[in-house]
């Protein structure tokens, strides 16, 4: 199926979780959205920092936010240090964790992530147990279930299947996660479904949104805007 | 040419070259670089990781160019994100990090200066570091200065717990290669001036003896390894002072626009 984008997303409200694919400067689609959301983006970069701006963010869910090589992230460090939202702190295993808990359905899952650090203080997600086999300790991450997941992809092909040649991120374990999942793409191709990155399974709609990830970048067909990357990371979106 | 970015990458470049592990996981071009020179140092199949689900990419070291850099045109398998997380609980994997913190007990910090939840100073967030650092995993803590905001007592926020004695961990600057043993970090050996960067942050307790060898440069095949896989000295950005690194990285992002990221 494919349609506008706005018809697919549909009604977004407060407290909505939606989470964002990509990672850093990498395939963050860019999409208006509704406030007071809650935002998961496993690793945050200008998806983090355009939703702030737009103050569309009550809770942020993530292991990290950044504009790599342009430095750290103003409108975020702005929040945090002013604790204008909330920030739940996660390490990469432990939010990955958290969302295969949410794809399988489970209340939570085990990990070592997180054990012996301050993220339980600062994450009431996560919960430091015993493994119920061995009373070896454990971090129990609650369940993660984004009410949409909203990815961008170079490729889509003729059934629907998603094709990412770089790095999937953590955009294969969202779309397992998330009640539903929309995908955008640059172009739509004639590819062999046997290589695509997310089968159309995974898949509640895609629609055509060439430029989506813009100011970051979509391997091979689009790179990043550094000079707007530059511009957000001196405080000031285009 | 970068005295410091030769030696700071050469030293992990032998690491590498010398640890066994399959997988390396590349976080910048100094590490890019490194890897690739570590191929050329007789690990000619190890696997250089440029993502979570690109475990075995085709990087070159560069600024600009994104995942074309840093995954390349052939890119092995796809994996699963959970797989970089098994390679590293299985000691299998290697991977080179810049905490914002790093303390004398092998600690981490990428969250934030002051105290957990209420940073006066708010740094990117945990990232991986809760993971690498809880594994037999060779980690590599790999610092552009010998700095004693970056090297203390004690962190503001534990992001990688203390490691485990059996999981090697090293730590690369300007200064020279220190390794974390149950008595604290020791120098192996010491770059020129070394000694006394070491007594400038005097927070990680580094243990320096009377025998530390000190080295001016790397070894003549690793620093042809380095160039060979780094030809235009893009791993010298990571080194530079502010204003330096502004003029590189200029220079660099028009060679690769050009076409000339190779």
């Amino acid at each position: 199926m494919t349609a506008g984008l706005d018809d697919l997303i549909g009604p977004l409200s407060a407290g909505s979780v939606v989470a964002v694919g990509g990672a850093g400067l990498v395939r963050k689609p860019m999409a208006a959205s509704a406030r007071d959301l809650v935002v998961v983006s496993f690793l945050g970069g200008v998806d983090v920092e355009l939703l702030l701006e737009a103050g569309c963010v009550a809770e942020l869910h993530s292991a990290g936010v950044s504009l790599d090589a342009a430095g750290l992230a103003p409108r975020f460090r702005a929040a945090r240090e002013g604790g204008t939202i909330s920030f739940v702190e996660w390490s990469e295993g432990s939010l990955v964790a958290s969302l295969e808990a949410g794809a399988r359905r489970l209340d939570s899952a085990l990990t070592r992530s997180g054990l012996g650090t301050d993220l339980p203080a600062v994450n009431p997600w996560l919960r430091e147990t015993a493994d119920p086999h061995t009373g070896a300790p454990v971090m129990a991450a609650r369940a993660l279930v984004p009410d949409l997941a909203l990815l961008h992809v170079p490729w889509v092909d003729d059934r629907g299947n998603a094709h990412v040649p770089g790095d999937l991120a953590a955009d294969g374990l969202l779309a397992r996660a998330a009640r539903r999942t929309v995908v955008t793409y640059e172009e739509r191709r004639d590819l062999d479904p046997a290589d695509a990155a997310i089968s159309r399974v995974w898949i509640d709609a895609t629609a055509h949104a060439p430029g989506g990830s813009l100011p970051s970048s979509c391997h091979p067909l689009v790179r990043a805007d550094l000079a707007e990357v530059g511009r957000i990371a001196a405080g000031s979106a285009g | 040419m970068s005295g410091a970015a030769d030696l700071v990458a050469g030293a992990l470049a032998e690491e590498i070259a010398a640890s066994g592990i399959r997988v390396f996981a590349a976080t910048s071009p100094l590490t890019v670089a490194a890897a690739l020179a570590a191929r050329r140092l007789g690990r000619p199949d190890l696997a250089i990781a440029g993502g979570f689900t690109r475990l075995d990419a085709d990087p070159q070291p560069a600024l600009t160019l994104g995942e074309q850099g840093l995954v390349g045109a052939r890119p092995g398998p796809r994996e699963g994100i959970g797989d970089v997380f098994a390679l590293l609980a299985r000691g299998a994997a290697g991977v080179a990090v810049a905490p914002a913190q790093l303390d004398a007990r092998g600690r981490t910090n990428l969250s934030g200066i002051g105290p957990p939840g209420a940073p006066r100073t708010a740094l990117p967030g945990t990232r991986g570091l809760a993971d690498n650092n809880d594994t037999p995993a060779r980690v590599w803590y790999v610092l552009p200065a010998h700095s004693p905001r970056t090297l203390v007592e004690a962190v503001d926020v534990v992001s990688g717990p203390a490691p485990g004695l059996a999981a090697p961990r090293r730590l690369i600057t300007p200064a020279g290669l220190f390794d974390l043993t149950e008595a604290g970090w020791t120098a192996l050996w010491l770059a020129a001036g070394g000694r006394e960067l070491v007594d400038g942050a005097p927070g990680l307790g580094v243990t320096v003896s009377d025998g530390t060898p000190e080295r001016a440069a790397p070894p003549a095949p690793v620093l042809a390894a380095l160039r060979e896989a780094d030809p235009h000295d893009v791993r010298a950005v990571e080194m530079a002072d502010r204003a330096q690194a502004g003029a590189l990285w200029a220079e660099h992002a028009r060679r690769e626009a050009a076409g000339a990221g190779g």
